[in-house]
């Protein structure tokens, strides 16, 4: 009787009837059925003469029994008790009652069979095996179950127990034994009901469809069973109306029909019950079925227990009535099991419908109009359904005790406020970043959230009005008025929370009154900490003992990685801000003015920031080996390749300050340093190289974009730094050097040209400019790559020509002496070269010659 | 210089970060399966996942001989850009 482990296999189902009914009478009546179903299907083909030929019967049913016989077990020993699935969570009132019934209906039937015994001993196993007579046999089966003990119901029973008490001797008793007692019967019976049969055949064949329906599910093999049990069964229901002696006719009747009609029949039924289970009229056949069994209405009462069984019985056919559920509802005994307890359902509905006649009786349902039968079984079906639900639904009923639900909710409760707590303490800035895309998203809804407390009160509506609907929903109007109460309370009680929760949100520790402890708590969020420990607020004694170490560590290669980390930080932090530039504030707006003066606030902290981290502003150490940590930086790559994105976001004066470092340190510089010339090496390794590429891609177009806008005076002055602070000579032969120094040397002549300088600015340059020449002019045909094939001396030729125009004609001469066996080389070398190449050394070499007023040209 | 310190500090906070400052550097890398890869290092995330310029990798192979004597054959190969998958990356080491 459980509800787990139904099969839906129909081969069962039809054993099942036929053994259920021996459930209470005989031991192992299943067990029984079986065997002699087997004996007989196997011994039939011998003994089996005339009507049945055992061969079309035995269609592999028997082994199927065999198998199915373990399956039985579990009806045999009491699911209905509750055998094998049964959990802790056995409902033991509600199976009691369930088997009360059955007992009841059990014992009267039995006491009506026992007369009847050995009539009904003649039908054979075949009926058992019949789908159709397992049907009408299920039937009974099914009021066994269902609480038929009800006394105006014992006629009805008498008629139908009559053919299951047949049955079941019959179950007992060998094929062959059964199957002659069957005729025998049979044929007495048909003659004695032979008007009975007519109007049971005329009733048959339109139960035929609804059985067929019914039997949707069925395999091939059960089809065929029906088929022949549907002669048989016409004769079953006849019985209903019919007096007792009914049941034995079917069998003949069967015996008859059967070997032609099993394979007609065959085909037609799957698709009758294909369209009608479309139809969403699965149920009707067995409903139809059951009327004779069950005549009377039951109780309610009775009902409910079996109704699960009734959707088992639909489970069997597509699940259109019954829902996935419904499956698991049913007993191991399943597939018979619901068959046969379709009716019960329906006559419940018949109760409860007031727009469908009345229907007390089976025989009723006959008499029906199609419509109205349709109309009523479909009634049936939506009700059978709905009592499963509730019956599923209300498993769970009077688990929890109105103090458990209590208890639920607050915890629930709790929870709510110290989220909403948590919200309200974390500023927006953190609930963004917590939940980023339902900010977003619910800014795109528009969703009002003006401020911080909004999604707490919504959240918590939502819950309440939510809780709310669902207990009005299901209790009757006082308990609805009782849930609305006890919502209101409850809501009340949120709001009270929250205001609490508001009042103080950041309080993280609770003291109970007159208790010593304190409790703190946390959340997911906020954990609960372990250790309260303040971080010493020694600011200055952090600042004492890291300044050393500032200082000792600046040469080393990871704090200088780290300080171009930093650099790299604030600088995307700066590009960062540049993308949130407000628009232009408007002069009428204070707010966007505000805005404004705010956001260059911090633009001017992050410079500063900046600036601080590049450490340009670093002291400088005069011999020293540590390089100045503006220098260390930009010695890596990354360090000049920030070069060009730091000049955007520094102001002139910082610039300036840049240049200066840059050009103090110019032979500390690693482009300067490592690029003096080895001896034996034409050129410097080539991760010098690259590194000389870098800067000057990356840093000198930088310095060169202030240099060419920076003032006289500061030139002067950069000018007068290299040659006090560097070693020109050593400077002057790097290519970085020398772009530097040419760089200098030609403002000042730009400057010169447009007439800016003052006539004391040019008296300074000009000194300076002349301590520079004579410091270079013993080298500067050392300038050059050392070799002539190298190629690479354009930057010379540059140099040299921002030296030739700004030197005086007396300097010009003693540079062409110095620089002519070069200008001379270059000149033959290019003659060898091919033409493009050529004309390009020549052109370099050009831009001195014409710096002096000469061209190359000229030496032909 | 304390401010300019604690952003250098700030900087570092997880060993990851160590590994950031050795970015656009060269590295060393030690995989599984004795590979060593040496290059510039361009990108790298939680997971160890990296992205390697200029590479080169070094398989190690031991090789029995008939004497059964183990050598160590070593695979050298040149690769300008390599993904390198984080779960195969055993240490990263800054190569100065």
């Amino acid at each position: 009787m459980s509800f787990f482990g139904f099969d839906t296999t129909l081969p069962r189902d039809r054993a099942a009837p036929s053994e259920r009914r021996g459930i209470f009478e005989t031991p192992d009546p299943f067990a029984e059925v079986a065997r002699a179903r087997a004996a007989g299907f196997q011994g039939g083909d011998d003994d089996d003469d005339e009507v049945i030929d055992f061969e079309d019967t035995y269609d592999g049913l028997g082994d199927q029994l065999d198998d199915d016989q373990d399956a039985f077990n579990d009806d045999t020993f009491g699911d209905d008790l509750g055998a094998p699935p049964v959990g802790k969570d056995f409902d033991f009132f509600g199976k009691t009652a369930q088997v009360a019934d059955a007992i009841g209906e059990e014992q009267i039937r039995y006491s009506l069979q026992k007369p009847r015994a050995p009539p009904a001993a003649a039908v054979t196993a075949d009926i058992a095996a019949d789908p159709a007579v397992t049907a009408a046999a299920g039937k009974p089966k099914r009021t066994g179950y269902e609480k038929y003990s009800d006394p105006g119901y014992i006629p009805d029973l008498q008629a139908k127990s009559s053919v299951w008490g047949v049955q079941k001797k019959q179950d007992p008793t060998p094929f062959m034994m059964a199957q002659a007692q069957a005729q025998a019967q049979a044929q007495a019976q048909a003659q004695a009901q032979a008007q009975a049969q007519a109007q049971a055949q005329a009733q048959a064949q339109a139960q035929a469809q609804a059985q067929a329906q019914a039997k949707k599910m069925l395999s091939l093999e059960e089809v065929e069973a029906q088929l022949r049990r549907y002669p048989s069964a016409l004769p079953g229901q006849v019985p209903v109306s019919l007096p007792q002696s009914m049941p034995e006719p079917a069998h003949p009747l069967q015996r008859a029909q059967m070997p032609p009609l099993p394979e007609g029949f065959a085909q037609l039924p799957p698709e009758l019950l294909h369209a009608q289970f479309a139809k969403g009229v699965p149920p009707p056949a067995q409903l139809l079925h059951q009327p004779p069994m069950v005549p009377e209405p039951y109780p309610l009462a009775p009902h409910a227990p079996n109704m699960p069984m009734h959707l088992l019985q639909n489970a069997n056919m597509p699940p259109q009535h019954m829902g996935p559920p419904q499956r698991q509802m049913m007993p191991p005994g399943g597939p018979r099991a619901q068959q046969q307890q379709p009716p019960p359902p329906p006559q419940n509905m018949r109760g409860n419908n007031a727009q469908l006649p009345v229907i007390t009786n089976p025989q009723q349902l006959m008499h029906l109009s199609e419509e109205q039968r349709v109309a009523y079984l479909m009634e049936d079906a939506k009700r059978a359904k709905r009592n499963h639900k509730i019956f599923l639904l209300s498993k769970g009923n009077g688990l929890m005790t109105p103090q458990d639900k209590n208890f639920i909710t607050r915890i629930q409760l709790q929870q709510l406020v110290a989220a909403a707590g948590n919200v309200v303490d974390s500023d927006s800035e953190a609930v963004l970043a917590e939940d980023f895309y339902y900010q977003v998203y619910s800014q795109i809804r528009g969703a009002p959230r003006q401020h911080p407390h909004q999604p707490l009160g919504h959240f918590a509506q939502t819950y309440l009005l939510q809780t709310g609907n669902r207990l009005g929903g299901h209790g009757n109007r006082r308990q609805f008025q009782n849930a609305d109460n006890h919502m209101q309370r409850m809501q009340q009680q949120v709001q009270r929370a929250v205001e609490a929760a508001k009042a103080k949100p950041k309080n993280k520790q609770l003291i109970i009154e007159g208790s010593l402890g304190k409790i703190s708590f946390g959340n997911a969020k906020a954990p609960k900490p372990m250790l309260n420990l303040k971080r010493p607020e020694s600011s200055e004694g952090g600042k004492s003992f890291k300044k050393p170490q500032t200082d000792l560590s600046l040469s080393d290669r990871k704090s200088i990685l780290t300080n171009i980390e930093s650099v790299y930080s604030t600088l995307m932090e700066m590009e960062d801000m540049e993308r949130t530039m407000p628009p232009p504030p408007d002069e009428n707006d204070p707010e966007a003015i505000q805005k404004h003066m705010e956001w260059r606030q911090n633009v001017r902290s992050l410079n500063q920031k900046l600036w601080r981290e590049l450490k340009v502003m670093e002291p400088i150490v005069p011999n020293t080996n540590t390089p100045h940590p503006f220098i260390a930086f930009l010695s890596y790559p990354k360090g000049k390749k920030a070069i060009p994105r730091i000049f955007r976001h520094i102001d002139q004066e910082q610039r300036v300050t840049i240049l200066t470092m840059i050009v103090v340190h110019l032979d500390t510089l690693d482009v300067v340093r490592r690029a003096q010339p080895v001896p034996g090496e034409t050129q410097p390794s080539l991760a010098v190289r690259e590194a000389i590429d870098l800067f000057s891609q990356t840093v000198m177009p930088s310095l060169l974009g202030y240099v060419n806008e920076a003032p006289f005076n500061i030139i002067i002055g950069l000018l007068g730094l290299v040659i006090a602070q560097t070693h020109v000579q050593l400077v002057a032969k790097t290519r970085i050097g020398l772009g530097i120094l040419t760089m200098l040397l030609s403002r000042a002549e730009i400057v010169k040209e447009a007439d800016q300088a003052s006539e004391r600015d040019w008296q300074q340059w000009v000194e300076k400019f002349n301590v520079l020449f004579d410091t270079l002019e013993p080298t500067f045909a050392d300038l050059f790559p050392s070799s002539i094939n190298a190629g690479d001396d354009m930057y010379v030729w540059q140099f040299l020509a921002a030296v030739g125009i700004g030197a005086s004609p007396d300097q010009q001469q003693r540079l062409v002496i110095a620089v002519k066996d070069r200008v001379m080389e270059t000149v033959t070398y290019s003659k060898t070269l091919p033409a493009d190449m050529a004309s390009q050394r020549l052109g370099n070499v050009n831009l001195f010659m014409r710096a002096i007023g000469l061209d190359v040209e000229l030496l032909g | 210089m304390a401010d300019t310190e604690d952003a250098g500090t700030s900087s570092v906070s997880e060993p990851l970060d160590l590994v950031r400052l050795s970015l656009d550097e060269i590295v060393f890398v030690k995989l599984r399966g004795d590979r060593e890869l040496k290059g510039r290092l361009h990108a790298y995330d939680s997971h160890c996942n990296l992205v390697l310029g200029d590479v080169e990798e070094t398989i190690y192979v031991v090789e029995e001989d008939e004497n059964e004597q183990e050598t160590i054959r070593t695979i050298k190969k040149q690769e300008e850009m390599l993904f390198v998958r984080g779960d195969s990356v055993v240490l990263i080491s800054p190569q100065a």
